[in-house]
């Protein structure tokens, strides 16, 4: 399902060009419009160019080039895995770029960690939290700074105090500093971090989805702040997933994809369709042709009836439908609530509202036997942690959630070893998975003939709802479509299919019906030719 | 649940986990296999039974009329039974992860709840027994509360329980000593011989092989070491991972009132506290067992061998005249060299 990255006509400059990419950076740069949208003249602040950053098999970061100039909030956007991450963490000196060249103020730098980077006014506000909750707000904002002592030993907690007030002040935060951080809500603690980054006299602060999780009322608080330290003259790099906020509070926006920046505006200046366009790239024909149920005069059987399932904070009121014969996809952006919603299906989590029918009838599911029992089965996302015993061999994880089937006799509780062989060789073979042997163990395979474990396991547990979480995750190309095609077999021999995954072009590509998900809720659900990967991204970014 | 897995990760991940690198293709894993590596598999499944043979064959030469006899093997096995049992039981439980440290509490509480229900409270010794025993799967399914069920951690739970047993047995039992009043057929049990070996010794042998059919015949042994590898893995799976780790303190709890039963028969008495020196042990015996035949992995097998050669060592270097500080020293030495030469060879392999 890769395509070919889009010829969007710009294409990143490639290093070599001497000295004046400094001040000339190529066209598709992160922030190079900046300074034009702002109206400002200063000499940029960071310049990188040329990023290239390599993991085992994939190619992180290919080429990035940005200008961060202060005064400035440049938003970045890009799917989960388009390099983001890989460069802020290149920026906070947490990983060393392969290649490619980091310029402060002009100057050649490495950053040889996180202290580094912060010595050199770099702050970071990371996705997760990463505070000390059992510390005051005042020791938080504090902490790597070295607190104000006397005799080199005691905190002197008055002056301690003070410069914490004076940070939370600038930020318009009326937070006091000598709560335990624990007991903020995660807005504050944000602000908090913010403040941290403050107190440490940033120039630049990065924001990683900051507003994941907030209120409201605390989003627009956070974007006076942002403003506020712009106006300061901090240079401010904002991701986000949400479209609303790169116009609310960016003055120029970055998309990347695959790891390269691939497109670069002032805010003001585009669409919101091209920035969807962009994040997405342009739709390749999917390779496989969209499943079809059989269409005739007879209803599908419902198999399993969802309403209102929920817990709250993690998914709120969710209700699906699945029939024979339907390859249902989830889509959602990481943190949506899909692999939370399927493990309470699965009665792997409890959920505290709601009810699920099976065939018309209620169901109790308080853990995944209760579910089994129900026809529903869950291959879970982590195949490592959670789909797979990895010291056993082959043949005991595939028969390890039907053993009973293998009994020597009816009422001895002891599986034949003869059967149990039978069994997984025709299921290896069924699935062409690659093994020396069947008592090989699991932790030899590779990913792709892991994920066909787990498949095997589930295949013969006589279950009419199966649930593939990110079944394609981290395999190759032609085990992704052969899981593909297995979701298809399933649902054309009656059996209905739940099937998450990150990535659009194959929901839209495989699945018949498809429900998007966003912040623990059910938020739309698309059916037939109206599953277009536009559609699908267009409402998990809504707002 | 974390201090659990993290207990259970340090044992395992030096052993049979690859530690989180990237999985080896299968290609590379499957033909042309070195010699070195044929020869660390062999070291790793049987460098124990290897040292074992050694260690027979050193102290037959260096006491060839006293140690290679059929009655010092006979003592050997007698002495080795109450320790034996004790390890068998705690295989069950640390082959799905947990730690059970009341087991020597367990063994004294046992014997002095038998005695003091025969001496004190006339109570007829079979009906003892039998209340023992029930009490001892009672503590069980207490541990299987703790641990298991409400998510406590293994090590402190266990230990907690441990004083609370010692205290029961001495609410029982006053702490006073008891040799006398202490029915036949209740001594004979363990004191007897059947077939010339110590009737101690034929239950261990029972306990043995019902334990490793227990464990690697059935279904339900299958799930247990389901839940050991990974016991998310397992419950996503349909296992009833609660009810078979509770069911793991139940058989261990139980194997460690048989001891104090049998132990407080052939000594047809009871002295305070007297299961004590078998915990460690028993821990001893059950990790030496886990770096033998399936290096990483706790199975009975391993665990008869592993105990009988701390027994071994023990008795041979007691012929060997050596002063106590050195048996202990060399005892010791044995243990760790042992089992960390078999997990270097596991990892190798």
């Amino acid at each position: 399902m890769s395509e070919p990255p889009p010829d969007d006509g710009a294409r990143p400059t490639r290093p070599g060009a001497g000295g004046d990419l400094i001040r000339n950076p190529g066209p598709v740069s992160l922030g190079a419009h900046a300074a034009e949208a702002v109206g400002t003249r200063r000499e940029p602040f960071i310049v990188v160019k040329g990023l290239v950053k390599r993991y085992p098999g994939a190619l992180a970061l290919d080429h990035a080039d940005g200008v961060i100039v202060p005064g400035a909030v440049v938003g970045l956007l890009g799917k989960n895995g388009a390099g983001k991450s890989t460069l802020i963490k290149i920026l906070a000196g947490v990983v060393q770029p392969d290649e490619g060249e980091i310029f402060i103020d002009g100057e050649p730098v490495h950053l040889h960690g996180p202290i580094d980077a912060t010595r050199r006014g770099l702050a970071f506000v990371h996705q997760e939290l990463t505070d000390v909750p059992n510390l005051t707000v005042a020791e938080n904002i504090e902490l790597g700074l070295g607190y104000p002592t006397f005799a080199g030993t005691f905190m002197k907690r008055r002056a301690l105090r003070q410069k914490a007030t004076a940070v939370l002040d600038r930020l318009g935060a009326r937070i006091d500093p000598k709560s335990k951080l624990g007991t903020l809500s995660i807005a504050e603690r944000r602000l908090v971090v913010i403040a941290r980054g403050l107190a440490t006299n940033a120039r630049l602060l990065v924001l990683d989805e900051p507003t994941a999780s907030l209120t409201e009322d605390e989003i627009s608080h956070l974007h006076q702040v942002v403003r506020l330290l712009r106006d300061e003259g901090v240079a401010i790099v904002y991701v986000t997933h949400r479209l609303q906020e790169v116009y609310d509070v960016t003055d120029d926006v970055a998309v990347m994809r695959d790891g390269k920046m691939v497109f670069e505006s002032p805010t003001a200046e585009v669409e919101r369709s091209r920035l969807i366009e962009h994040i997405t790239g342009h739709r390749a024909a999917a390779k496989m042709a969209r499943w079809r149920p059989p269409e005739g005069n007879v209803p599908r059987d419902e198999l399993l009836r969802v309403e209102s399932l929920g817990r709250p904070g993690v998914v709120e009121d969710a209700s699906l439908v699945v029939r024979a014969g339907d390859v249902l996809g989830i889509a959602g952006l990481v943190g949506a609530g899909r692999t939370e919603l399927v493990r309470m299906i699965f009665g792997a989590d409890r959920a505290t509202t709601g009810r699920m029918l099976v065939q018309g009838d209620p169901v109790r599911v308080r853990g995944p036997r209760d579910a089994m029992r129900a026809g529903i089965v869950l291959l879970p996302e982590d195949r490592r942690h959670q789909g797979t015993v990895h010291t056993f061999s082959v043949r005991k994880n595939i028969t390890l959630p039907t053993l009973r089937r293998f009994r020597l006799g009816r009422s001895v509780p002891i599986p034949s070893l003869s059967h149990e062989r039978r069994a997984s060789q025709s299921l290896i073979e069924r699935l062409q998975i690659k093994v020396p042997n069947l008592e090989s163990p699991v932790r030899n395979l590779s990913g792709g003939n892991q994920q066909k474990v787990v498949l095997a396991k589930w295949l013969e547990s006589g279950a009419n709802v199966l649930i593939f979480d990110e079944p394609t995750h981290g395999i190759d190309v032609g085990a992704k479509e052969e899981v593909y095609r297995l979701m298809v077999d399933l649902a054309a021999a009656g059996k209905g299919v739940i099937f998450i995954s990150s990535e659009f072009p194959e929901l839209v590509g495989v699945c018949n019906r498809v429900v998007v998900m966003r912040e623990g809720r059910v938020v739309g659900e698309f059916e037939g030719d109206a599953v277009t990967e536009m559609a699908l991204v267009e409402r998990c970014y809504a707002t | 649940m974390i201090h659990r897995s993290s207990f259970t990760f340090s044992i395992r991940s030096s052993v049979a986990d690859d530690g989180g690198g990237a999985p080896v293709t299968a290609v590379a894993a499957a033909p042309g296999r070195s010699v070195r590596n044929r020869l660390g598999v062999i070291l790793a499944r049987y460098g124990v039974l290897l040292a074992f043979g050694v260690m027979l064959l050193t102290f037959t030469i260096l006491r060839p009329s006293t140690f290679p006899t059929l009655d010092n093997a006979k003592s050997i096995l007698v002495a080795a039974a109450p320790g034996m049992i004790v390890a068998l039981g705690l295989t069950v439980a640390l082959v799905m992860g947990d730690f059970d440290l009341s087991i020597g509490s367990m063994v004294g509480f046992a014997a002095g709840a038998a005695i003091a229900l025969m001496v004190y409270h006339s109570v007829p010794w079979q009906l003892a027994i039998v209340l023992v025993l029930a009490m001892a799967l009672g503590v069980g399914i207490v541990n299987g509360l703790l641990v298991p069920v409400f998510g406590g951690n293994s090590f402190i739970m266990t230990l907690g329980m441990a004083t609370m047993l010692t205290g029961l047995e001495y609410a029982f039992t006053e702490q006073a000593t008891v040799f006398q009043g202490v029915p036949q057929g209740y001594v004979d049990l363990g004191a007897k011989s059947l077939f010339g070996l110590s009737n101690q010794v034929w239950i261990a042998l029972v306990v043995a092989l019902v334990l490793w059919i227990l464990l690697d015949a059935t279904e339900i042994g299958r799930f247990m070491y389901a839940i050991g590898g990974n016991e998310e893995a397992a419950r996503l799976s349909g296992i009833r991972t609660r009810l078979l780790r509770t069911v793991g303190f139940m058989i261990v709890a139980f194997a460690a009132a048989m001891v104090g039963i049998l132990t407080s028969a052939a000594g047809a008495g009871y002295t305070p506290n007297s299961g004590q020196y078998l915990l460690l042990p028993a821990y001893a015996g059950a990790f030496l067992g886990a770096a033998c035949f399936r290096p990483g992995e706790f199975n009975i097998p391993g665990t008869v061998v592993g105990v009988l050669f701390l027994g071994t060592i023990g008795t041979g270097l007691t012929l060997l005249n050596l002063q106590t500080y050195l048996i202990n020293l060399v005892q010791g030495a044995i243990l760790i060299i042992a089992v960390l030469l078999s997990t270097v060879a596991a990892r190798r392999a």
